[in-house]
């Protein structure tokens, strides 16, 4: 019996109609489980494709409607491909659990980064585990773990029901937090989870209304997703949020201000362990790919220069501007919320909040110590930056 | 090879408008030229009948230039092939050619348009994309169909390297009036390859920032750079369209130079931002012959008030 409208949060934004199954990943449990989930699907199962057989095997199945199961063989856990020291990364780890999402964000990276034109879904959960064991015994390290890097951690968890084997995993543990960011309010399975689900973040990325209506595909809408992230904090959960990208267009102050003002409309200061902003960026290769994916949107043709770390960013003056204008909103109504930049430099931390991090350590500590502020643990040195 | 005779016609009885085999386009190979000035036509050129006369398959080049040396009156021996299957003929055509030359953007193109229609799906995947160096991906298709439809003037700029690949992949976007303007553009100043594509590039990203025709800001531009005596200058047209789309960059780089000004900054002491503001890397840089001159530049740098490099550095 499911405690919120099935309806809505069971809704999975990915219906496949065909499952490429690679023949090593077949009798996996969890290909099983996630199969059984598609009763209708026409089911092949092919050889490990090498990256030729994916390009002949994405002429044969649309890369809308295929989803692929296959083994992963490298690490599951891995660091954030943020930027060396160019600009402050917060040492993010990924568990690398799945590749694509259907959602259709002009703005997408992965558009870039990606060679396989499938959603993926990697199967072989119990070497992910025990590879999380294997790592997670370090001692004295703490780890903020995400699995919406090259995915949206939600999207099509109604048919693989992931999340809550994720739960079962992090919810005990005394090292790690993980976070899932999504952009769709799938969130049924979290909210019906019978057990402990310790300090689990929920993080939704935000936007403008009028990007998350022009720029965000099939992404659920600002108000569903607050209204999504309402409940997961009534459930326990603490609620993460990331402006990113922040996109500069005409109008973007009123813009920008309607999300923030609804987000308070739905959630506390106190609800959000973190905000994270990060102005919009791209490799210069992207830009092509992305206009010939989205030929309607016009994103890539600001004002961008090359930064250190070679992505298109905006000019300084106009990151400033923005963040400025974000930052203050946001503490109009939660002074004391922590906010983050994701892959922005010193001068721009120093100019916003008036502190900076030394060093990519020294945020990884900050963001570190807010998972220890909201836990039920007691820990020595709660006191995060203001 | 059974199929092929040697024969003899005059160039008359050749159809030079048929492009059934479209192998050739361009300026003519001055050394083709003058070779068969001075030793005639050796190679003789692959050809099978046709309706309107006989269809080159092979030696569009050389029978240009003959025609051209000749002014049309000679006789020339060439290959008849009986074959009359097309589709093998092309690939002969092909591979011939392939063997000899690089095929330039526009041969390219009309060789993989035309080849549409005459090979299966597979085949073009598999042979002809591959002979032609054209990765399967939808931008170098869209790419060839686009260049089939340009003008004749674009073609020709195209065929010569004028224009690169990255600048036809914006106009493709383009309508017929915005590449005409920008070909009227080329001609006038003789804009070419890297900064064209810069200029195009430029006046691509206004468009689509402000969704306005790329033709409404190079009219703009061209009437915001008109030099007095109606000329148009390059350089300015480029550094107009980039203080355009670079508003807050040009306007800083601006302050930064009016700062140094106001702050009676040595003029030989050269100090540069970070590359477009970006980092925290100041360069300054000074030339000297002698230790009287350094001792010279030592005595400005220790002049400088810290005050005034905190200024310099604050960036807005």
């Amino acid at each position: 019996m499911s405690s919120v409208d099935v309806d809505k949060y069971s809704r999975s934004l990915f219906r496949p109609t065909t499952v490429l199954v690679e023949d090593e990943a077949v009798d996996y449990p969890f290909a099983k489980s996630i199969l059984g989930r598609l009763p209708n699907a026409e089911i092949v199962v092919i050889k490990r494709p090498t990256s030729e057989n994916l390009t002949r095997l994405s002429r044969q199945f649309s890369s809308r409607t295929t989803l692929l199961l296959a083994l992963h063989r490298g690490r599951f856990l891995k660091a954030c491909p943020g930027t060396a020291e160019s600009y402050r990364c917060c040492l993010y780890q990924i568990l690398h659990l799945g590749l694509g999402c259907n959602i259709g964000c002009s703005y997408c990276v992965l558009q870039g980064y990606l060679n396989n034109p499938f959603i993926t879904q990697f199967v072989n959960l119990d070497a992910a585990f025990a590879e999380l064991e294997r790592e997670l015994e370090r001692p004295g390290v703490f780890y903020r773990i995400g699995t919406g890097e090259f995915t949206d951690s939600l999207f099509m968890d109604p048919l693989t029901g992931l999340a809550p084997r994720l739960l079962d995993y992090f919810g005990r543990s005394k090292n790690a937090v993980l976070e899932l960011k999504t952009k769709s309010v799938a969130i049924a399975s979290l909210l019906d989870y019978p057990g402990e689900i310790g300090e689990t973040i929920v993080s939704w990325s935000l936007n403008a209304p009028r990007v998350c209506e022009k720029e965000e595909g099939h992404a659920a809408t600002i108000e569903e997703r607050l209204t999504a992230a309402a409940l997961c904090r009534q459930r326990g959960y603490r609620i993460g949020l990331h402006f990113d990208p922040l996109l500069y267009f005409n109008g973007w102050q009123d813009e920008y201000r309607q999300t923030v003002a609804a987000i308070f409309t739905h959630l506390k200061g106190d609800d959000i362990i973190w905000i994270s902003i990060g102005a919009f960026r791209f490799m210069p290769q992207v830009k092509e790919v992305l206009k010939a994916n989205h030929p309607q949107t016009n994103i890539t043709a600001g004002e961008f220069i090359r930064g250190i770390d070679g992505k298109q960013r905006y000019f300084s003056a106009v990151r400033r501007q923005l963040y400025r204008f974000l930052v203050t909103e946001i503490r109009r109504y939660a002074a004391d919320v922590f906010i983050y930049f994701c892959m922005e430099d010193q001068y721009l931390w120093q100019d916003t909040f008036g502190f900076a991090p030394v060093d990519n350590q020294e945020l990884s500590d900050w963001l570190n110590r807010c998972c220890y502020r909201f836990s039920r643990r007691k820990t020595p040195e709660a006191t995060g930056p203001k | 090879m059974n199929d092929i005779k040697i024969n003899y016609c005059s160039l008359v009885d050749i159809d030079f408008e048929d492009r059934t085999f479209p192998f050739s386009y361009g300026l003519l190979p001055a050394r083709l030229e003058s070779s068969i000035a001075n030793v005639g036509l050796l190679q003789p050129p692959l050809l099978v009948a046709g309706d309107q006369g006989f269809k080159i398959v092979c030696g569009r080049r050389r029978l240009e230039a003959v025609r051209k040396l000749t002014a049309g009156a000679e006789k020339i021996s060439f290959y008849l092939v009986e074959n009359r299957n097309f589709k093998e003929l092309f690939r002969r055509a092909l591979w011939e050619n392939l063997a000899l030359r690089e095929f330039n953007l526009v041969e390219t193109a009309d060789i993989y348009v035309a080849a549409l229609e005459i090979f299966a799906a597979d085949e073009i995947e598999k042979e002809i994309m591959q002979a032609l160096k054209l990765p399967v991906r939808p931008r170098f298709r869209q790419r060839c169909q686009a260049i089939v439809g340009f003008t004749r003037k674009l073609r020709d700029l195209l065929a010569v390297g004028s224009i690169d690949a990255e600048t036809v992949d914006l106009l493709r976007e383009w309508s017929t009036d915005e590449r005409a303007a920008l070909t009227d553009l080329i001609e006038e100043t003789g804009l070419r390859r890297n900064k064209l594509r810069e200029v195009v590039g430029r006046l691509d990203d206004l468009a689509r920032r402000d969704e306005v025709s790329p033709r409404e800001f190079l009219s703009a531009a061209r009437k915001a750079v008109l030099g007095e005596d109606g000329g148009l200058d390059v350089e300015l047209l480029r550094g107009h369209l980039k203080a355009l789309l670079y508003p807050h960059l040009t306007a800083a780089y601006r302050e930064f130079a009016v700062l140094q000004e106001k702050l009676f900054w040595p003029a030989d002491l050269r100090l540069e931002p970070p590359p477009d503001f970006e980092g925290g890397d100041y360069r300054l840089s000074f030339t000297f012959t002698d230790s009287k001159e350094w001792e010279k530049i030592c005595g400005k740098l220790n002049a400088i008030a810290l005050e005034d490099i905190n200024e310099l550095c604050r960036r807005g």
